[in-house]
């Protein structure tokens, strides 16, 4: 039989699973928003954004998942891709000017969006 | 004005008499060169432009740019509808055996299926790719629920298959593998030499709940795309 430290301990960790579960869950769904903002600052290429993405995170985001949204929003001309001199192997995507603007203010708009959730969930 | 795929080749509807159900998971098999590719992306793009709906493209082999200019080559034009992926990019950042490329796939086309619900079309090009880079015998108990789940998606699919000979002896070698028996459809491209010279040729080997020809008909390539002539024989 468990001791009640043990089931305490099972409890926590369940309540850890759950949480983890929904944050994977909003990420994933919102993953164009978390690949945009990954853009804010730096310049990547798909392979960062996911290491990005679980370091800040702790979600994996697999490629499959990842890659047709950097394709599509490059065709959308929010995204701009382009090869290092002398790296013919790694693409690497920027924001557009149009692109940055949509990011930043999706990255609001989704705070926002949490925040009021969250009060709703409150009340 | 809504289109049939049976119509979208001049010509293919002499050898394909009914509509290719929907969901139907289709191979397309040749050896080299003999406009597998071609004739896939032709009907893809035809049917889209002429449809309110959208198809996706999978290229395992080339990458978009190179697998347009080939397109573009013979005379056939990439549609807005029609979607484009390559695994160049991802190949290139991410270790083969880092990559489970049937699910990567089916993820690549659920992602394409939030953007676009009317996304009704697909194609891999090709299998062969898909095995060389995957192992073969896990890769082969994967394929059944691969079609499967292509079928449970309402997509009609097409999926290209280099076969190096496809007949030998009268028979056809490449009958005991499984994709065939799986597959809803087999469309066959080959060479043929003849007195009158080399000739491509198209044959329907299968279509299940469509009637159609049996016998291989003359494919040419012209400045208005692939037409499908008469019987070759």
């Amino acid at each position: 039989m468990k001791t009640s430290v043990e089931n305490a301990m099972d409890a926590c960790e369940s309540q850890e699973d759950s949480r983890k579960k929904f944050v994977d869950r909003i990420i994933k769904t919102n993953r164009e928003v978390f690949i945009m903002s990954s853009l804010l600052d730096n310049q990547m290429c798909g392979y960062d954004i996911i290491k990005e993405i679980f370091t800040r995170c702790d979600v994996f985001l697999s490629q499959g998942a990842v890659y047709p949204v950097l394709y599509t929003l490059e065709e959308d001309g929010l995204l701009r891709a382009e090869y290092r001199k002398g790296d013919m192997r790694t693409k690497r995507y920027s924001l557009t000017p149009k692109g940055r603007e949509i990011a930043e203010k999706d990255v609001e708009i989704f705070a926002k969006a949490l925040k009021q959730v969250t009060l709703l969930l409150k009340r | 004005m809504s289109l049939m795929l049976k119509n979208t080749i001049n010509g293919l509807d002499k050898i394909l008499f009914d509509e290719i159900p929907k969901g139907s998971v289709i191979l397309v098999t040749g050896a080299e060169g003999t406009l597998k590719s071609g004739l896939v992306f032709s009907m893809m793009a035809n049917y889209v432009a002429a449809n309110d709906e959208h198809g996706l493209y999978v290229t395992l082999e080339q990458s978009v740019e190179s697998h347009l200019r080939n397109m573009n080559s013979l005379g056939i034009k990439k549609e807005d509808g029609l979607h484009i992926f390559d695994y160049r990019d991802m190949r290139m950042e991410w270790m083969d055996s880092e990559l489970d490329l049937i699910k990567t796939t089916e993820e690549v086309i659920d992602s394409y299926k939030e953007k676009h619900d009317n996304l009704t079309l697909f194609a891999l090009d090709s299998l062969n790719a898909l095995y060389s880079i995957s192992e073969k015998d896990i890769m082969r108990n994967k394929v059944y629920n691969f079609f499967s789940n292509l079928r449970d998606e309402g997509l009609t699919s097409f999926l290209i298959m280099e076969s190096a000979q496809s007949r030998i002896s009268g028979q056809f070698s490449q009958f005991h593998q499984t994709e065939h028996y799986l597959a809803d459809g087999t469309i066959d491209l080959g060479i043929i030499e003849g007195k009158g010279g080399v000739k491509r040729y198209i044959q329907i080997l299968k279509m299940r709940a469509a009637k159609h020809a049996m016998e291989k008909h003359q494919l040419t390539i012209g400045d208005n795309g692939i037409n499908i002539l008469g019987p070759i024989y």
